[in-house]
């Protein structure tokens, strides 16, 4: 292994007590794909800081081309080739596309002026190295999310770049995107450029990288070539728990449909959507990104209208015109974007459970009951196991897992009918993932309708009942989640 | 750390007024009376300051002034209310914006304080307002002024420092009442009767600037503010229009020296400041030993030895001290 | 070539600045056709000479405003600091040129400026707290320690400075004069001289990037710390040189004069089209927005507004012009997240 480009041998550091690394040993080949993976507080971002030389390790080395660092500067990574491609990508949004390429190559030349010309040829030459096609003058704040990255790609390949570091590059695209991402990353690695892929997604583990380094609570778990790994073990690695696959079996449905849509449609949305669901079962809905899924989910909370069709509840037409009106005819919606729409982050938690029920708790002055506000927190914090000490503590203090259950407890405090769920386990980890599940599932045993919107199969196939999928706003498939499977429900997607 | 510093800042920031201004030691024997100007660099209440620091040398007296930095109702309102929580004896305020102190010295008189007032005639909760003069006789004096000036013809404006100031309308008023009755060859601009300067001889400049140029029949503007003559005169400099246009109005003496000696002004109208400031101390002494005020009222001041109330009014008392300055006699004050 | 055509003028309709361009214009001619005045060659001296400290002051504001702060000490500062420095020139009976009030003043709003950018830049702290508190301590200095009054005499060189005129417009019809001051030179040299500094300086551009994200500009290896305390410096400088400007103009020293300017300077910035969250805004949209509003201003009794109204007047004229030049930007993000989505569609 004496060839290899990158070597972190035996590295150790800690955060005032708390050991964040501990004898953490990896290597990258030149050219090599190797993908990082690990939970959230795993210690995978203080990795990719002592690779780049933001940090220090207290102990250990690392070796860069056969040449050994104890104490790495971010100048001498980026003088080795490291670049770092961070989640938010580090772009300016308020500058052009050339500028924010050719910024950085100015600064690290130390010039004190400006000279447009010279920034229009070293855009020009980036770009060109991986054939991004982009309207240099265009601001970089009205770029897709995936433009974004390809300008932060650009820009980490001015430099004579050997390993390009992607933080979670993949949590904010599209399908597609994600494939054209992959084919640019295979395109650098023929150039011989190494790619360290930092995710938790297993399916694109596999698809893309060549060997893998699990991290948990600080260790390397495990590592080798990613043929070798299986769904059991990868979740086994990252949580350190043993899972058994819980499928979800109807038991108990009601002959009458509790709801019910009858050629729903919504401008620019979807049209002609019908579909009927039975209390004790779990429907998915499932699309690509601009299938209509996300426009459907809205719409069954009120906050889309439907301006053609009818919905039913229990065979009575109802008009959701508001999730005001939503909620007085018990839907409850856990939005796919927690931290904007259905959590207030920096009130406590304790108040986020009662936020949707605060009617029900109030006595006839308009003051809140204390009592059975302290009731029904204690009930949900503990029915739904979220990790706190204390529920007034702020929710921004919860781990993304967590969070979602706060979203969960606050519309189970409500006495729901129906509950619709969009991306419930959207950048969640394993863990957690598994648990909601479980929640949701003995949720829908209970009586609760649940209506899952997801584009993640696995997570369809194993909690569904019964999965719509939806294309180009409409419905073109209704499939018993038990006789059918991925590639199936696939091949009505695209 | 930052938390510490930021706290340090908050209260550097808070403090840093009082520790720069001078700190007035509270004396047990007698009466605590304050003087509270509109503001506290503006000349006029400089020289305000120095009649009330004379008061306290001569008659020994816990008398002081104190002011706002800058020109603004609501600090002013705060101030009297610090002084009404200090427990002082009398406060004496020339009042920024009458609407907004009016209920603040309600409070004081509640409290128990004496409140006597300078221009600010339209005050309902004060014990006394004093004027050195009666506004419209001080209206009539400028408005004398200015039509001599104008060699008693042509078209003029009034300008205060804002449509709220009551003494200052109460002069311009007056003025047009004055002019009607005396100077048939005078008009008022009717399409811009009134124009205000905000205290500030920039605003006081541009305004004249654009009144000249939007009405070129215009041949004087009389002035109410100590800021309105000198921004005028500035105008009527840079545009060309000296001894074809006129101004007259309330202004210092030294600090118009230059514009009464260049011609450019021909007089300016005023009454000693510090002298008011000297009354109202008086006053406020009289009322808290208990002493009967009638008509005529002797403060023992120039120009304040023979005041009576206002007609229709039992609070406000008039004087007779203005005084007219021109080229002749502008370094005769002293001030 | 028919495509790029149309990319260009997508990108023109998308920028601020025409818009603002013909509020102006609109503005220019309704007063014009109210008066007749407008366009008359002394009246635009008179406007070019009233824009010089409040767009001197808007050129400061907005390049604080551009890296994403806010600071509302630098009327303070500037009175602070040529009170100062002309105080001290009359106690030593200096009888030589402005340059001295002008080096004196700009070195005591660097310092002063210095105060500002290490509470901001070094400290991390909130740039409106602190340039709240800076206010009052600039105005607790001036007060107290100095005693300030009004000074009705101001050294001969600031007097000269203040007169002399670079040329003088006449009104053929009214035979009124307006001399335009050899001030404005200071405003129209500073003005270039900041456009070039942050168009063609890597310092310059910092500004903007910082604005932008203060994360990517670190992580870019920009030195936030320093450009934001150098910011603060320049502000200071710009400001006290704005202030030695208006008292050699006015010929006296009002040493509160100046305070209470910067909401309208603010609102001349954000006018422009400037993003009040950082990052975005030219400086000639800036200086339209000073314009406009100073224009306004200085054009009441022209337009023939009754005195108590002009106060809403001048709101009305700042909620309407930065509502339209957001309506503009948020309309322009529309009909770009649609454009964004089509193409998808119609390839799925």
């Amino acid at each position: 292994m004496a060839d290899s480009l990158l070597k972190v041998v035996d590295v150790y550091k800690s955060f005032v007590g708390v050991k964040a690394l501990q004898d953490v040993t990896f290597s990258i080949q030149p050219g090599e794909i190797h993908c990082l993976a690990g939970e959230n507080g795993s210690g995978k971002s203080t990795l990719i800081k002592i690779i780049s030389g933001v940090y220090t390790p207290d102990a250990g080395s690392i070796e860069i081309n056969g040449r050994q660092y104890n104490k790495l500067t971010p100048i001498e990574a980026i003088n080795n080739g490291i670049q770092v491609i961070y989640q938010d990508f580090s772009i300016f949004p308020n500058l052009t596309v050339m500028e924010n390429l050719a910024v950085n190559s100015e600064l690290s030349e130390h010039r004190k002026l400006v000279n447009w010309k010279r920034m229009r040829t070293i855009a020009e030459d980036a770009v060109s190295k991986i054939d991004f096609d982009v309207d240099l003058d265009e601001l970089v704040g009205s770029l897709s999310v995936a433009q974004k990255q390809m300008v932060a790609i650009s820009r980490a390949l001015i430099f004579n770049t050997k390993l390009i570091i992607m933080d979670e590059p993949t949590t904010a695209l599209t399908k597609r995107e994600v494939s054209n991402l992959f084919k640019i990353i295979l395109k650098l690695k023929e150039r011989g450029i190494s790619i360290l892929f930092v995710s938790h997604k297993l399916n694109e583990m596999y698809e893309i990288s060549e060997n893998f380094t699990i991290l948990r609570n600080g260790k390397v778990v495990a590592t080798g070539s990613t043929k070798e790994l299986d769904a059991e073990k990868f979740s086994f690695h990252m949580t350190g728990r043993k899972f058994t696959k819980r499928h979800y079996r109807v038991e108990r449905l009601s002959s009458e449909p509790m709801f019910e849509a009858k050629q729903a449609g919504v401008q620019n949305g979807f049209e002609d959507v019908t579909f009927s669901l039975h209390k004790g079962e779990i429907l998915g809905v499932t699309g690509l990104l601009d299938s209509g899924r996300t426009e459907l989910a809205l719409s069954l909370f009120g906050m889309r209208p439907i301006d053609s069709g009818q919905f039913y509840m229990y065979g009575k037409p109802v008009t959701l015109s508001s999730p005001k009106a939503a909620i007085h005819n018990k839907i409850g919606f856990v939005p796919e974007d927690r931290l904007s729409e259905g959590l207030f982050l920096p009130q406590s938690i304790a108040d986020n459970v009662v936020i949707s029920e605060i009617d029900r708790l109030t006595k006839k002055a308009g003051l809140v009951d204390k009592e059975k506000r302290a009731e029904e927190i204690e009930k949900w914090v503990r029915e739904l196991a979220i990790a706190t000490p204390d529920p007034n503590n702020l929710c921004q203090t919860l781990s993304g897992g967590n969070q979602q259950r706060v979203v969960l407890a606050k519309w189970l405090a409500c006495n729901l009918e129906m509950l619709v769920l969009n991306g419930p386990t959207v950048g969640v980890d394993i863990g957690s993932k598994h648990d909601i599940h479980g929640i949701l599932q003995d949720l829908a045993k209970s009586g609760l309708g649940v209506i899952i919107i997801s584009d993640d199969l696995p997570e369809v196939l194993e909690n569904c009942s019964r999965v719509l999928v939806m294309k180009a706003g409409r419905i073109v498939a209704d499939l018993e989640t038990d006789k059918t499977d991925e590639s199936v429900i696939l091949s009505y997607m695209m | 750390m930052k938390k510490t510093l930021l706290l340090v800042l908050a209260m550097t920031f808070l403090v840093s007024p009082f520790l720069f201004s001078a700190g007035q030691a509270a004396r047990d024997d007698g009466y605590e009376i304050v003087v509270v100007p509109k503001d506290s660099s503006n000349p006029w209440f400089v020289r305000m300051k120095e009649g009330v620091d004379e008061y306290r040398e001569e008659t020994g007296l816990n008398v002081y002034q104190r002011g706002t930095a800058q020109i603004d109702a609501t600090l002013q309102a705060q101030l009297v209310q610090d002084l009404i929580a200090q427990g002082v004896d009398a406060i004496c305020v020339v009042p920024v914006d009458i609407e907004s102190i009016d209920p603040v010295l309600e409070q004081a008189r509640n409290a128990g304080i004496v409140v006597i007032t300078h221009e600010g005639a339209a005050l309902e909760n004060v014990d006394y307002n004093i004027e050195a003069f009666s506004n419209v006789g001080y209206g009539a004096f400028i408005m004398d002024n200015l039509a001599e000036a104008m060699d008693y013809e042509g078209v003029y404006t009034t300008m205060v420092a804002s449509l709220t100031v009551g003494a200052h309308n109460e002069w311009a008023n007056a003025g047009v009442a004055h002019q009607k009755e005396n100077y048939p060859n005078m008009t008022l601009l009717a399409a811009q009767p009134r124009v205000e300067s905000h205290d500030n001889g920039d605003i006081a400049y541009n305004v004249a600037l654009e009144l000249f140029k939007a009405y070129p029949q215009l041949k004087g503007i009389m002035g109410t503010s100590s800021y309105d003559a000198p921004g005028i005169a500035r105008a009527i400099e840079e545009l060309g229009l000296v001894d074809r246009v006129f101004t007259s109005g309330t202004g210092l003496p030294l600090d118009n020296a230059a514009l009464l000696e260049s011609g450019i002004v021909k007089s300016l109208t005023l009454w000693d400041p510090a002298e008011a400031g000297k009354a109202m101390a008086s006053l406020a002494l009289k009322v808290l030993n208990g002493e009967e005020i009638a008509a005529p009222v002797d403060l023992g001041i120039g120009g304040y030895n023979a005041m009576t109330f206002r007609e229709g009014s039992n609070t406000t008392l008039e004087g007779e001290g203005w005084i007219i300055i021109n080229a002749d006699n502008v370094y005769d004050f002293g001030f | 070539m028919d495509e790029m055509l149309k990319l260009k003028l997508k990108r023109i309709s998308r920028k601020n600045e025409p818009y603002l361009f013909l509020v102006l214009l609109a503005l220019c001619l309704l007063i014009e056709v109210r008066s007749g005045q407008f366009f008359a060659a002394n009246n635009l001296v008179d406007i070019a000479s009233a824009l010089i400290v409040p767009g001197l002051f808007a050129i400061g504001a907005f390049m604080v405003i551009v890296s994403g702060g806010i600071d509302v000490s630098f009327p303070a500062l500037a009175s602070l600091s040529v009170y100062a420095s002309t105080t001290y020139l009359l106690s030593i009976d200096y009888q030589g040129g402005v340059w001295l009030a002008f080096l004196l003043s700009i070195l005591i709003g660097a310092v002063l400026g210095l105060f500002n950018g290490i509470f901001i830049g070094y400290f991390k702290l909130p740039t409106l707290i602190v340039t709240l508190g800076s206010t009052n301590v600039f105005r607790g200095i001036m007060q107290g320690a100095l005693d300030s009054k009004q000074l009705a005499t101001i050294p001969s060189g600031m007097r000269e400075f203040g007169t002399s005129a670079l040329f003088i417009a006449r009104n053929p019809v009214s035979g009124l004069t307006s001399r335009m001051p050899v001030a404005f030179l200071v405003f129209a040299g500073v003005l270039i001289l900041m456009f070039l500094m942050l168009r063609y300086t890597m310092f310059g551009r910092s500004i903007y990037s910082i604005g932008g994200s203060e994360v990517s500009a670190h992580r870019a290896g920009y030195n936030v710390v320093r450009t934001k305390i150098i910011i603060y410096i320049l502000v200071g400088m710009i400001a006290s040189a704005a202030g030695v400007i208006r008292v050699s103009m006015m010929q006296q020293l009002h040493p509160t004069n100046m305070l209470g300017m910067e909401l309208k300077v603010i609102a001349g910035v954000v006018l422009g089209g400037t993003a009040i969250t950082g990052g975005r805004g030219t400086l000639l949209g800036c200086m339209i927005g000073t314009l406009l509003i100073v224009i306004v201003e200085n054009s009441m009794i022209l337009l023939g507004i009754p005195t108590s109204w002009r106060s809403v007047f001048t709101g009305a004229l700042i909620i309407i012009g930065t509502g339209v030049s957001a309506r503009q930007v948020i309309s322009m993000h529309k009909v770009k997240s649609r454009s964004i989505k089509q193409p998808i569609r119609r390839g799925a």
